[in-house]
């Protein structure tokens, strides 16, 4: 009975941290459970490295069951109980994985059954499984040939965090993005059935990317097509990221999280049933199809708005079910997928995030993405900086100015952490809108906002916003409402890889005629310029920063920036010969390469544009006037600030002279994930390169190759 | 230590495990602590009534436990914010800890401790909150009852698999009269063209 000791015999620690919660985690299904949870027992997962007192190891753990599976083909013949010891072991490995490489723990963890159970009852890859997003997949990959891989995740040259079609054939669909996968599996599923094949498409999307309209497009256009498909639902109750704020827990943001919620609770319809069931009887034994349509119109009623939703749009609700009992899992998907004709299918099966690792289950943010960290203590090894992240900057700056302007209001779309806005969400909760996954209503709602005086920051992705592009210049800048966007994680994103790297937001915002496009190149900047966008009130604005920490400039005081005066760059060094005119975050490369070139005894003059819209004319003009080169370098894609600047140079005659112009963007490929310095090595894009680019516009070859060795 | 829980037969008693000490539910998981022995038969039945009220309940030693809702024992209102929920259960925490009772009234300042905890716990979590606070307009004091708690959950969780089970017949019924007819829709026609193809 040593184990049932509470904490309260150990004054020292605090009862809510006890760890003998271990115990649990025993099958919830018959009272039987309790007597046996007397003795001592370890608890049934990650029984591999988990030893009789519940520690981990950072040595690899061992997995003599995972050892033999290399392919899901050689999971076929495994009972249920081996299945289990595998996903056990698939769970130690994961964390094993994941401790060493930093990656999305928390929800590959709570779906080791699910996968498992997929892989054993489906036939990938010729059945498409396509998981949603992608970043729930490292059970997959491990399963389908790409264990001996783990370890390079997310590193250059290395697994995709998310699915990656060109990675591996088990992979149906690349991802990163949410709320994909229906789409895409409904297009799979038509195709399958022109070209006449057999084979099963399986979806799995979570909660979260349900919130995502595309997910109720695709399933209003599966029930009327009707085609045969199945859609998992992995439903663990956490919509946004991360899933707690600053000071904890938040519940799930929308009305479909209680809808699903209540459809977890079985217990009135299972009494009707028995009821009804009990009538049948009675009645007789031909009136079975009466009972079914009492059924399903009991199921109606009782269930509320939750199943019934999903069968409006004509797909066949199961569940909920246990997501972390194989047994039902096996039994569930066997019996679908033997089942002909069955048209869309959803599946709705509930699970933990993060399940089968105490830290991951009891942390606030259930170790949705993590650094590097020791699996025996739970604790992340992060590295300390002297500068904080522009994302945190961002979230000062505007609390500093909401708190003189209280029209001012932040909406983010579920990612209350990636932005910063949970800072601003402490400090003025009735200001800040969560709107779940769905960046195009936020665009909209923030235009809503705007036309009633209020003051939006729209806080989302570069990346992200790609999606709500529409609405941003059907919404906001045809009707020039004043809404200002935040673009985090802008330019080259490091290990997420191409799905969320920022590349194309100048290019697409500075086409739109009444958009303000800034950027700062560093963070005070950032102050300034989410100042002057509060300011601008007549007509949207955005500006762009990437991700990572300052530079180390001092910041303004109290936190509040001085808005700039719109259309105005400045210039940092003044030289000679070749102008580098920085955009951004670029800047700082350019004043790397300025010093770079000094060494070869030639001072260049850098100036950071600030405005790619408004342009500042004047500038340009005084750097042509007076320099044989200029230089554009941005961290986008082509199309961007380069482009509005030749486009300026083109009409007011600077071509015509002899100065030369020369842009440095993104090249026109996707950069695959990897460390930030790698991404831009491979971008050209360092300051080694800009340097080179200096002295072979000016003919001095040898000095170009002296600094790109 | 008993629950103040009254299903709804008077007649029936209460359960007491004076010896077990109980540790304390962690978290919004499902993973419990061990659970105490009972009383064969009379639990059970109580239990899968959904609905009873109730009010105090004194257990055989004659202690009265509280009645109420979990936020009259913490003291708080009923709109309390989480940082009032904290303060209210460090206070009371640290004043029903079983180290810094009078040696006289431990089994009572224990099971007062475990009350105030499970109130923590329900009112800290948001989403469990929620359901509290609902239960309580309807007029259900499931006060103190981490036992029925487990129990409806349970309850809930093997009622899942009647439920889905049922459903996976009903679809197996389904796909046998699916595709017939007229107005059939893309996929069934597709089906159906298939299925001559393979005879031919």
């Amino acid at each position: 009975m040593a184990l049932a000791l509470p904490a309260f015999f150990f004054p020292s620690q605090k009862p809510s941290l006890l760890s003998s919660h271990w115990l649990g985690g025993a099958d919830l299904h018959s009272y039987q459970h309790q007597y046996r949870l007397l003795k001592t027992r370890k608890k049934p997962c990650v029984g591999a490295s988990l030893s009789e007192r519940g520690e981990y190891h950072s040595q690899r753990p061992p997995t003599p069951l995972l050892d033999t599976i290399n392919f899901p083909i050689h999971m076929k013949n495994l009972s249920i109980k081996e299945l289990k010891q595998l996903a056990d072991e698939l769970r130690s490995d994961i964390i094993f994985h994941v401790s060493e490489t930093g990656g999305h723990l928390g929800s590959s963890l709570g779906v080791v059954e699910l996968t498992v159970a997929l892989h054993h009852a489906f036939n990938a890859p010729q059945d498409k499984i396509l998981w949603d997003v992608g970043h729930q997949s490292y059970p997959h990959k491990i399963l389908t040939g790409r264990r001996d891989k783990m370890p390079t995740l997310r590193q250059k040259n290395g697994l995709s965090g998310f699915t990656k079609r060109s990675e591996s054939e088990y992979d149906s669909f690349g991802a990163g993005h949410s709320s994909t996968s229906i789409s895409a599996a409904l297009g799979m599923a038509v195709g399958r059935d022109l070209k006449g094949r057999k084979n099963n498409v399986i979806a799995v999307i979570g909660d979260g990317a349900m919130t995502a309209g595309q997910a109720y497009e695709a399933m209003n256009n599966a029930g009327y097509l009707d085609s045969d498909m199945i859609v998992i639902l992995n439903d663990n109750n956490q919509v946004s990221l991360p899933t707690a704020n600053l000071d904890g827990p938040i519940p799930p943001v929308g009305a479909l999280s209680s809808a699903l919620s209540r459809l977890q609770s079985s217990r009135p319809l299972r009494e009707l049933r028995e009821v009804a069931k009990g009538v049948t009887k009675q009645i007789g034994g031909s009136m079975h199809e009466l009972a079914a349509k009492v059924d399903e119109y009991a199921r109606g009623m009782i269930s509320g708005s939750g199943s019934t939703l999903f069968e409006e749009l004509g797909l066949y609700y199961i569940g909920p079910v246990d997501g972390h009992n194989m047994d039902d899992l096996v039994t569930i998907l066997k019996e679908v997928k033997s089942t002909k004709t069955t048209g869309p299918v959803f599946i709705h099966v509930v699970t933990e995030k993060g399940r089968g690792y105490p830290y991951a289950e009891r942390a606030a943010d259930k170790y949705h993405g993590v650094a590097k960290f020791d699996p025996a203590s739970g604790k992340q090894f992060k590295s300390s900086t002297k500068t904080q992240s522009y994302t945190k900057y961002f979230a000062e700056a505007l609390i500093a100015e909401a708190e003189v302007d209280k029209d001012i209001v932040a909406i983010h779309a579920a990612m209350g952490g990636g932005t910063g806005l949970n800072y601003f969400v402490r400090r003025f909760p009735a200001r800040c809108f969560d709107v779940g996954i769905a960046e195009q209503h936020a665009v909209t709602f923030a235009a809503g906002l705007a036309c009633e005086g209020l003051k939006p920051f729209c806080a989302i992705y570069s990346s992200f916003l790609q999606r709500a592009y529409d609405q941003v210049i059907h919404d906001v800048d045809l009707q020039k409402l004043p809404v200002r966007f935040a673009m985090d994680r802008a330019g080259l994103v490091g290990a997420d890889g191409p799905t969320h790297c920022g590349s194309f937001d100048v290019t697409y915002m500075a086409c739109l005629p009444n958009m303000v496009v800034m950027a700062p190149s560093d963070e005070a900047e950032l102050f300034h310029m989410v100042a002057t966008a509060a300011a601008i009130d007549d007509r949207p604005s955005c500006f762009r920063y990437p991700r990572g920490n300052g530079v180390g400039v001092p910041l303004p005081a109290g936190n509040k920036g001085v808005p700039l005066e719109v259309g105005k760059g400045r210039i940092l060094i003044e030289g000679e010969r070749v102008a580098l005119l920085g955009y951004g975050a670029a800047v700082q490369a350019c004043l790397a390469a300025a010093s770079l070139v000094q060494q070869h005894g030639l001072k260049v003059t850098v100036a950071d544009a600030r405005f790619c819209k408004p342009l500042d004319r004047a500038l340009v003009r005084s750097l042509v006037k007076s320099h044989e080169v200029l230089i554009t370098v941005e961290e986008g894609s082509i199309g961007g600030f380069g482009s509005h600047v030749a486009q300026f140079m083109a009409l007011d005659g600077l071509l015509d002279g002899t100065t030369k112009w020369r842009p440095m963007v993104l090249p026109d490929g996707y950069i695959d994930h990897g460390s930030p310095a790698d991404q831009l090595e491979e971008a050209g894009l360092t300051p080694y390169h800009i340097a080179a680019t200096v002295f072979s516009i000016l003919g001095q070859t040898r000095e170009a190759l002296e600094i790109m060795s | 230590m008993s629950f103040g829980v009254v299903p709804g037969s008077s007649n029936q008693a209460l359960h007491v495990w004076p010896n077990h000490v109980p540790a304390t539910r962690i978290g919004g998981g499902y993973r419990w602590r061990v659970a105490p022995r009972r009383r064969e038969g009379s639990w059970s039945a109580g239990l899968s009534s959904s609905s009873f009220r109730t009010r105090a309940a004194v257990d055989e030693r004659g202690f009265v436990t509280a009645k109420g809702s979990f936020y009259e024992l913490l003291g708080i209102s009923e709109g309390g914010s989480y940082d009032e929920i904290k303060k209210a259960y460090k206070q009371l925490a640290r004043k029903y800890h079983p180290d810094v009772s009078p040696p006289d009234r431990t089994e009572e300042y224990t099971r007062r401790f475990i009350e105030v905890q499970e109130a923590y716990e329900t009112l800290s979590d948001p989403g469990r909150r929620a359901l509290y606070d609902r239960d309580l307009t309807r007029g259900l004091h499931l006060a103190f009852s981490t036992r029925k708690r487990f129990d409806e959950e349970l309850e809930d969780r093997s009622g899942w698999r009647d439920c889905w089970q049922d459903q996976i017949s009903e679809l197996k019924r389904r796909s046998m009269n699916k595709d017939v007819g007229e107005n059939l829709s893309w996929g069934a026609q597709m089906r159906r063209q298939r299925a001559e193809s393979s005879i031919e």
